[in-house]
């Protein structure tokens, strides 16, 4: 398969050649990384005592990145699905790295759960003793078929650079690589027949994926909903989870274009057009999100459960800089920036979605961890560690190890594949010229 | 760097000021609480019971790991040493018949002590108690159960009745004692009173009844219990066809709508690879086309 010579100069030649910045940025997150390691060890040899979690607060750190990370693999999913289902043309440049958010955050994700079971050894009993009537395996089941979904639509959208890249004989990449894009395009040389089946199979997967993205962060909103717990149980927690995730892997995605087009020089490919659509998209979801929040917080407040009134009470008082920040700040701030278009620089877009990002993580936490420590039966202990979670640099390390293995994954996958899809933007370049 | 090694030296010797004498205060040592008390069971085999405990920021909390030293308190012979366990309990079997000297009004004396360490001081406590025997009948006039209880204490050889205390009557539930009745003994030491009629069992009707004096200043804590056919049959057993959300087999609905739905999700994967595969077979045909015409 062949593709337009400009295309491949362009976006190829991150395939070829590594520079010493790259080296030095991999390493310092693979140093991060080797720290989180031993924090791991040292968690499995001493057991949990080493983290914040107690009796009382059972979940901590781990618990939020993983819904964190679920969040931004639903979100990648439900917008390169969206893009694709509606034919956007402006799509075409940031749909891989969407792509890409989706399966990375979902091959971390779970991690966090191994990290937060106490014997991992019976992990196996997830599957071979599963009870259908729990959350739990309702979310091992969802979780399951999204990752193999996910990789899925992900190969289906390689197939055709895979092919281009493999008769591209100018390519001067490693023999290992030549090999891979060989074997991974399946022989695909671009007839009516394949275009016409790899179409077909992409429009279903694309159509799949946003109906397990809603299910399966609905499934995960639904293990804390179906509690009685204070603050979690509440009927809108898995749409509230649905637009939340949408929210912070948006922001992701700008992110990542900001990254990607200033470090691979995409500044022709990414313009300030995109960074202008994804953040509208994310001024709406906002809207949405804040919406949601006002929703479940008044409906708790004025229903005046004793529990739901004592742990709005903590929110507001124990917790109140970190609340502002996630559902006010977090939401005002980049619907301001965005909403005025004397604002929309890439720049200001792009600390937009750091702030939504950053509001979302913190969103996860006091969600998490206020209810733990306002639980529905009374605490009989009054142990300070007991009741109040502090994070522990075990957990501070992992967290940190989650990031550097996301962000590696990602310069890893950049190396073998264009993070622009040449056949995409091939495609559109076409039909630009067709109008 | 040389200008500021002033600075330096002085900053660091201002620390050590500080952090030397806080280092080397000396903590101060726990002060414990230590309880001792006498234990009589259904089989007339006696103990002691002795909890170290300590008290922190409001809350009660065990020694564990501590040497009590028992001893015969009157005469102050040893008579054990027990190590407490995690709950701060040391615990010390006197057995059936305890043949230790009474005083002349029939009481043992039994005493318990910690003799400290480093960190935690001594504590000692003394108990004198009598023994008392006591008896449970149980029976049935016109459908009415009762339970007589008597109670008496040994004392110069002769069988005294033990009179005006309290005894309450359990029944055996899954987590705790149920109370079913109080019982206060009258000058010849017995008491009767009724057992109600509606209290469930097991699947035979077997209920367990416990009678006890609870903490009492004189004769500690003295239990009697007995099982006998007087509760409701009751079957606790739930039927392995029952669906519910609590039960071992869920409900149909669940079942059927988590079918549909992988079916529906996993037949699409299918698709997808089965395209994946026609794009193969394809490519394949395509190469030995090419060949063939070349």
């Amino acid at each position: 398969m062949q593709a337009d010579r400009k295309l491949l100069n362009d976006l190829t030649p991150e395939l070829v050649q590594t520079s010493t910045k790259w080296y030095v940025t991999f390493f310092i997150f693979l140093a991060f990384f080797a720290v989180g390691i031993y924090a791991l060890i040292l968690q499995i040899d001493k057991g949990h005592i080493v983290t914040g979690m107690r009796d009382n607060v059972v979940w901590g750190f781990y618990i939020v990145n993983f819904i964190f990370f679920m969040g931004l693999s639903y979100s990648g999913a439900l917008i390169s699905g969206v893009l694709h289902l509606f034919h956007t043309g402006w799509r075409k440049p940031v749909i891989r790295m969407a792509e890409l958010i989706t399966v990375i955050s979902l091959i971390i994700g779970p991690f966090f759960i191994f990290f937060c079971i106490g014997r991992l050894d019976r992990l196996y009993f997830l599957f071979i003793h599963p009870r259908i009537q729990s959350p739990i395996t309702w979310d091992v089941i969802a979780i399951s078929t999204d990752l193999v979904g996910c990789f899925i639509y992900l190969y289906l959208s390689f197939i055709e650079d895979f092919a281009i890249l493999r008769d591209f004989s100018e390519l001067n990449v490693a023999p290992w690589k030549k090999k891979l894009y060989k074997i991974l395009s399946l022989g695909f040389s671009g007839t009516e027949k394949q275009r016409k089946l790899l179409l077909n199979a992409r429009t279903i997967m694309a159509a799949m994926i946003i109906a397990i993205a809603i299910i399966v962060y609905s499934v995960l909103a639904w293990i804390f909903g179906v509690t009685l717990q204070p603050g979690w149980h509440s009927t809108i927690f898995g749409p509230y989870f649905v637009i939340a995730a949408v929210f912070s892997g948006t922001g992701l995605l700008i992110i990542l274009m900001w990254i990607f087009r200033k470090v691979y020089h995409l500044e022709e490919y990414i313009t300030k057009r995109h960074f202008v659509n994804v953040g509208v998209l994310l001024t709406i979801i906002a809207a949405f999100y804040g919406y949601f929040t006002f929703s479940d917080y008044l409906t708790k407040w004025y229903g005046s459960i004793k529990m739901d009134s004592i742990l709005i009470d903590k929110l507001f008082n124990q917790y109140y800089s970190l609340f502002i920040f996630a559902n006010y700040i977090g939401i005002l701030l980049p619907g301001i920036i965005i909403a005025f278009p004397k604002f929309r620089t890439i720049r200001n877009i792009t600390v937009a979605a750091i702030i939504a990002l950053l509001a979302l993580w913190v969103n996860r936490y006091i969600i998490v961890i206020p209810t733990l420590e306002t639980p529905f039966l009374p605490i009989q202990d009054f142990r300070t560690d007991w009741i109040k979670y502090t994070p522990t640099w075990v957990e501070w390390a992992l967290t940190l190890a989650g990031v550097s293995v996301f962000a590696m994954l990602f310069m890893l996958v950049s190396k073998i594949v264009p993070i622009i899809s040449i056949s995409e933007m091939q495609e559109r370049d076409q039909n630009e010229v067709m109008k | 760097m040389k200008k500021y090694l002033p600075k330096i030296l002085f900053l660091t010797s201002l620390m050590t000021l500080v952090i030397v004498p806080s280092q080397s205060q000396e903590k101060p040592k726990i002060t414990p609480y230590l309880e001792l008390q006498y234990f009589k069971d259904t089989d007339e085999q006696a103990y002691l019971k002795s909890t170290l405990t300590y008290s922190m920021n409001r809350m009660v909390l065990p020694l564990a790991g501590m040497v009590i030293n028992f001893s015969d308190g009157s005469g102050g012979q040893s008579l054990a040493s027990m190590v407490t366990d995690d709950k701060g309990v040391a615990k010390l079997l006197l057995g059936g018949e305890v043949k230790l000297p009474v005083n002349k009004e029939g009481f043992w004396s039994f005493g318990s002590e910690f003799k400290g360490n480093d960190t935690v001081d001594g504590a000692n406590s003394e108990i004198a108690v009598k023994d008392l025997k006591l008896e449970m009948t149980l029976s049935l006039a016109d459908s009415i159960k009762n339970i007589t209880l008597k109670a008496h204490s040994p004392l110069n050889g002769e069988e005294v009745p033990v009179s005006d205390e309290v005894i309450t009557v359990y029944v055996s539930r899954m987590f705790s004692l149920l109370p079913v009745g109080e019982a206060t003994l009258d000058e010849t030491g017995t008491s009767t009173i009724e057992f109600p009629s509606d209290i469930p069992g097991d699947e035979n009707g077997n209920i367990t009844i416990i009678a006890k004096l609870e903490e009492n200043p004189t004769y500690g804590n003295i239990e009697k219990s007995v099982t006998e056919k007087w509760g409701i049959p009751t079957s606790y057993s739930v039927p392995t066809t029952h669906r519910a959300l609590w039960t071992k087999t869920p409900p149909m609905w669940m079942i059927i709508t988590l079918s549909i739905l992988l079916a529906g999700v996993w037949g699409h994967y299918f698709f997808a690879i089965i395209s994946l595969i026609l794009i193969k077979i394809d490519s394949k045909r395509k190469k030995s086309k090419d060949e063939y015409l070349t």
